[in-house]
């Protein structure tokens, strides 16, 4: 089936790009008239992945398919890896770091609220090799 | 309540003007996660945050205008990006608390 695929580079400890690729997907969205309950939760899913990359993982790829009825993100990264995602989707537990939190990031929310807002959610995790994150979100 | 009128009922610093939309309601935070998740759309955001990631978030939330209160100002980058995203940004001397009872007051929410 065809899709709109959208791709972007996410800049790695670069805070005031950070969000960018949520920004454009939330936009596209929105201009192809996906209802707007599913353009939000798309938009929530994808930036808690997308900071998760540049707080933890130094960047990454973010690529977007759209579907008629869906939306398919892959988030992939060579970051560090997750140890225990059991205890990284545990709500309010973070590594972040204190000048992380300071900016507002590092409670605990990110991977949680990516499975809450997301249909199906699968991550894919190796230490010291890197970090993929699939969301579906149907519209 | 139109953001605008607010503006100029509430005698608030204007840092940003944008789409002059109504405030609905009203959220308070500063955990940015929090906010993405549970901010209604159309509200007031009262924050004491002060970074560019406050304005990525406020336009994925589609949030009416940000409050920053107790004297916060938005930094340079902030400033920049909200003027970017079209977004109302105010400021307040008072701290949060105050600051919703008088967004509540003023726009019936």
């Amino acid at each position: 089936m065809d899709c709109i695929r959208l791709e972007y580079d996410v800049d790695g400890e670069n805070f005031a790009s950070a969000g960018n690729a949520s920004e454009s997907v939330k936009r596209t969205l929105k201009q192809l008239g996906i209802p707007p309950a599913s353009v939000r939760r798309v938009a929530i899913a994808m930036y808690e992945g997308e900071i998760n990359m540049v707080i933890h993982a130094h960047g990454g790829k973010a690529v977007a398919e759209i579907y008629p009825d869906r939306i398919d993100i892959t988030l992939k990264d060579t970051g560090p890896g997750i140890a225990d995602i059991g205890l990284a989707m545990k709500a309010g537990w973070s590594t972040a770091s204190e000048n992380i939190r300071s900016l507002g990031f590092g409670a605990g929310m990110g991977l949680p609220n990516m499975k809450k807002y997301s249909d199906e959610m699968d991550i894919d995790s190796v230490v010291g090799v890197g970090t993929t994150v699939f969301l579906r979100i149907r519209f | 309540m139109k953001v605008s009128e607010f503006a100029q009922k509430s005698g608030y610093t204007l840092f940003c003007t944008g789409e002059d939309r109504t405030i609905e309601s009203g959220y308070c935070g500063d955990f940015l996660s929090n906010i993405i998740s549970r901010a209604p759309e159309n509200c007031c955001w009262l924050t004491v945050m002060n970074n560019v990631n406050v304005a990525a978030v406020a336009t994925l939330i589609d949030c009416a205008c940000i409050l920053l209160c107790e004297g916060t100002a938005p930094d340079a980058a902030f400033a920049a990006r909200a003027k970017q995203l079209g977004l109302w940004v105010l400021g307040a001397q008072e701290n949060v608390f105050e600051a919703a009872k008088k967004v509540a007051a003023l726009c019936s929410v």
